[in-house]
């Protein structure tokens, strides 16, 4: 047992943890967005799926990262639309919305895939995204490495997790757009223009959440693969009620997964004789255990998940 | 005193009902203007036209001379027009400087600068008197507190004119006496108020003038000095005797229903019951009149057995009731005519067969084995028989019930509720939203069930109805029967007294 306490295990796990918590985290911010604004969107994991994609093929066919992310991006934003015309024009049930994302947006993708890249067995690998360490603070011992030699995906995550905080809280257009999802009717009663919010709020959630696909397949892993979400959009949705619908608790919750998934791959590393798929479940038990422990509480949006319709003018 | 607000030949069409019908209303600065009216006389809906809310099919509006056009809600506030409505529009989960601050465009900034707008508000709320803890969560202060963060939110917009709308409903009375220290420091520092309501005592108190709303006209506007509550509870009634096309019956003694001082949430006005005594005979209509929301609701429930009495006794053929759920009062021969439609009365993705079977499942002449096994043929003969006799228009009574109008719904409830055999019927609102045709139908169908010797207690806030059904009048106010009246010449001018909330010496009919 003594290799959990050597210095280089701690510092590999822990910089493992951040970058298996970025993914979730943005993805958890983007779910936040949309909630702020009345609409629990579900689809997230079908949303990363599209972005995850549209990220790779850029990034196969560019050979830059950095346009798979931006891709990524308006992949997730194109996906993200068709929910918001549904749910706030329509005025469909966001949960029956949210569901039909997550089946059709995977399958498009791996259409798209098959498309481009016919059934063979052998995985296209486009150049992953590399680590830019931060001038001076990189060189720190020990948490130089952890916190400051990353992709600039994840200095950008963890950087939206104040800006979250501040819009939020201090900004005239965060309390605005806040009282969206709490009484529409009196935000509109107040000069607020609910649909507009509502509309902004889907843009934002489809960017964060393909921007959180597409680190998947271009700072993550260099190949696309059919399930390679593998529920992180779920999960992302368990970090925003685990986090009580806070930029900073959301941060713990996503640390607190990311960090069961790094536990989870040192344990297969390290551990033979136990069958990895029960090594791999840790990260969702923990989030079932997450769940039932704090999801009980509803502490989110008051109207978050109703269906609006402005009133006959 | 100037003109401040004109309106002139008001006119609101809602499909073919009129709300307002050629309505003027002319509103002096600085005063207090209150609208008084029965509910559905048309003041939200002229007041609603006022705040933007619903554009006025004919008609002008004038402010301080110049005629405008309000298309939004946005603009009326931009008007100096501020509306602080019966249900608050307050976010619950923020604090009360937040929704104040909420959607103004005042401060263009991008952060919002805390202390500077706190000042402006304290000294605000130091000028009228609202004492409002500024910091504090909406959902951590007392609903008069609530009102007060809304009468800030006007001021801070920059309403000159501010619309109250049943503001003292929802108050205590200590709460409303201090609404109207605010409504008079409003007014000495020029501002405008409309004050709308129906309870007299305020009307009389607060107000400078007052317009009286009827059927969604104007009936006349008086100053207060020189009018009295009973010329203002008649022109608000407004009806003369009434000739009844039905014939009255006088009380039988024969007892189906009997209250006695039951009471439930008996400290609320308007949710409770305080004390009630009443009796209903056999082959009689006892009606309830009153103001919507004066334990009316409370009533129906108990006598259906929706809730059980805190104190106090309910006796149903002369046997004290001890179990208080609807099924036992379903098998004590009680029907119930619900005051909403869809949300009591219907399954509404169910068909209409379906719906008119509802409370007769056990019954062995629909099902074998007490509901386990349907006899379909002859629920379908059924449900096409009351189709007939009852004139349910459907295309087949396999429609989901939810697409019929609401005069069809009614008499498919209706149907369901007579057909049964039974010893009491207690209908509420019973013809609310139905046309004349159907209104007279229920009207018959309602007579019909008391000349077979059934009991009905008719709850309405239609006075109409009221005093065309019933054999006898007990009127409601405040959780209590303030009153009981005979069904043949009644007292129109006392009655409407009553349902204003004055209490009197009535001639006692109750048993």
């Amino acid at each position: 047992m003594d290799i959990f306490l050597s210095l280089p295990f701690l510092q590999e796990l822990l910089l493992s943890t951040l970058r298996m918590a970025t993914p979730i985290l943005i993805v958890a911010l983007a779910e936040l967005y949309s909630e702020r604004a009345g609409l629990v969107n579900i689809g997230l994991d079908g949303i990363m799926a599209f972005g995850a994609l549209a990220g790779f093929l850029v990034s196969y066919q560019t050979g830059n990262p950095y346009l798979g992310i931006l891709a990524g991006a308006l992949g997730g934003i194109l996906v993200n639309l068709v929910y918001a015309f549904g749910t706030i024009q329509l005025g469909a049930q966001q949960i029956v919305f949210g569901m039909a994302i997550n089946i059709f947006a995977p399958a498009i993708a791996s259409f798209i895939y098959k498309m481009a890249f016919g059934s063979s067995s052998s995985l296209a690998q486009a150049t992953l995204m590399a680590a830019i360490p931060i001038p001076g603070l990189s060189r720190i011992p020990f948490i130089g490495d952890v916190f400051f030699n990353h992709t600039p995906i994840v200095y950008l995550t963890f950087l939206l997790v104040p800006i979250t905080y501040v819009f939020f809280a201090k900004t005239i257009p965060g309390l605005n757009y806040k009282s969206v999802g709490e009484y529409p009717k009196a935000a509109e009663s107040s000069g607020i223009h609910v649909v507009m919010v509502k509309y902004k709020a889907s843009i934002i959630c489809g960017a964060l959440a393909g921007i959180g696909g597409a680190y998947l397949t271009t700072s993550y892993i260099s190949t696309y693969s059919d399930g390679v979400v593998s529920g992180r959009g779920f999960i992302a949705l368990t970090a925003v009620i685990f986090g009580r619908w806070m930029p900073g608790g959301i941060l713990l919750a996503a640390l607190f997964f990311g960090f069961t998934d790094a536990l989870q791959l040192r344990f297969q590393v390290m551990n033979s004789k136990t069958p990895y798929q029960l090594l791999a479940m840790i990260p969702y038990i923990s989030t079932l255990f997450a769940l039932i422990f704090f999801g009980i509480k509803k502490a989110g949006p008051a109207s978050s998940g109703k269906p609006y319709f402005r009133e006959e003018r | 005193m100037n003109t401040f607000l004109t309106m002139e030949n008001i006119t609101k069409k809602f499909g073919d009902v009129y709300a307002n019908r050629a309505v003027d209303l002319s509103v002096m600065a600085g005063e207090v203007h209150t609208l008084l009216g029965e509910n559905g006389a048309g003041k939200s809906t002229l007041m609603n036209i006022l705040s933007g809310l619903y554009h006025p099919t004919k008609g002008h509006i004038y402010l301080r001379g110049h005629k405008v056009k309000i298309h939004s809600p946005a603009q009326a506030v931009k008007l100096g027009i501020g509306m602080v409505h019966q249900h608050y529009m307050l976010v619950e989960a923020m604090t009360v400087f937040e929704n104040i601050i909420l959607g103004t465009t005042k401060h263009k900034s991008f952060f919002i600068q805390k202390d500077k707008i706190k000042n402006e508000l304290l000294a605000l709320s130091a000028k009228y008197g609202l004492d409002i803890e500024i910091d504090k969560p909406i959902n951590e202060i007392s609903v008069g507190a609530q009102q007060r963060v809304e009468i800030m939110k006007a001021l801070y917009r920059g309403a000159e004119l501010l619309i109250l709308d049943e503001p003292t409903a929802a108050l205590t009375d200590i709460e409303v006496e201090s609404l109207f220290r605010i409504i008079r420091r409003l007014t000495s520092e020029q501002k405008t108020v409309i004050f709308i309501s129906h309870k007299m005592r305020e009307v009389l108190e607060i107000s400078d003038r007052i317009t009286i709303l009827r059927a969604g006209q104007t009936i006349a506007t008086l100053i207060k000095s020189e009018t009295t509550a009973a010329e203002l509870a008649h022109l608000m009634i407004g009806r003369e005797l009434i000739t009844s096309e039905y014939e009255k019956k006088t009380v039988n003694r024969e007892l189906i229903l009997q209250l006695d001082q039951a009471s439930f949430n008996a400290t609320s006005k308007h949710n409770g019951l305080n004390a009630v005594s009443l009796t209903v005979g056999a082959g009689e209509v006892l009606g309830i009149a009153g103001v919507d929301g004066n334990g009316q609701s409370q009533l129906a429930q108990l006598v259906t057995g929706l809730i059980a009495p805190d104190d106090g006794d309910v006796h149903l053929n002369n046997r004290k009731v001890a179990r208080f759920t609807p099924a036992h009062f379903i098998a004590s021969k009680v029907s119930h005519i619900p005051e909403d439609r869809n949300k009591m009365g219907l399954i509404g993705n169910m068909t209409v067969k379906e719906n008119l079977l509802l409370k007769s499942l056990n019954s062995s002449r629909f099902s074998y084995g007490k509901g386990w096994l349907l006899r379909r043929r002859q629920i379908a003969m059924h449900a096409r028989e009351i189709r007939q006799t009852y004139d349910i228009r459907c295309a087949s009574v396999e429609q989901e019930i939810r697409n019929l109008s609401g005069g069809n719904q009614q008499k498919t409830i209706l149907a369901r509720e007579l057909e049964r055999d039974i010893d009491l019927l207690v209908a509420v609102h019973p013809t609310r939203g139905l046309d004349i045709g159907a209104t007279k139908y229920v009207h018959d169908k309602v007579i019909e069930a008391r000349d077979r010797g059934c009991g009905v207690l008719l709850i309405s806030a239609d006075f109409d109805e009221v005093l065309k059904l019933s054999d006898r009048i007990a009127v409601m106010f405040e959780g209590e029967i303030v009153g009981v009246f005979p069904g043949i010449n009644p007292p129109i001018h006392e009655i409407s007294l009553a349902m204003a909330g004055k209490k009197q010496q009535t001639q006692d009919l109750a048993v």
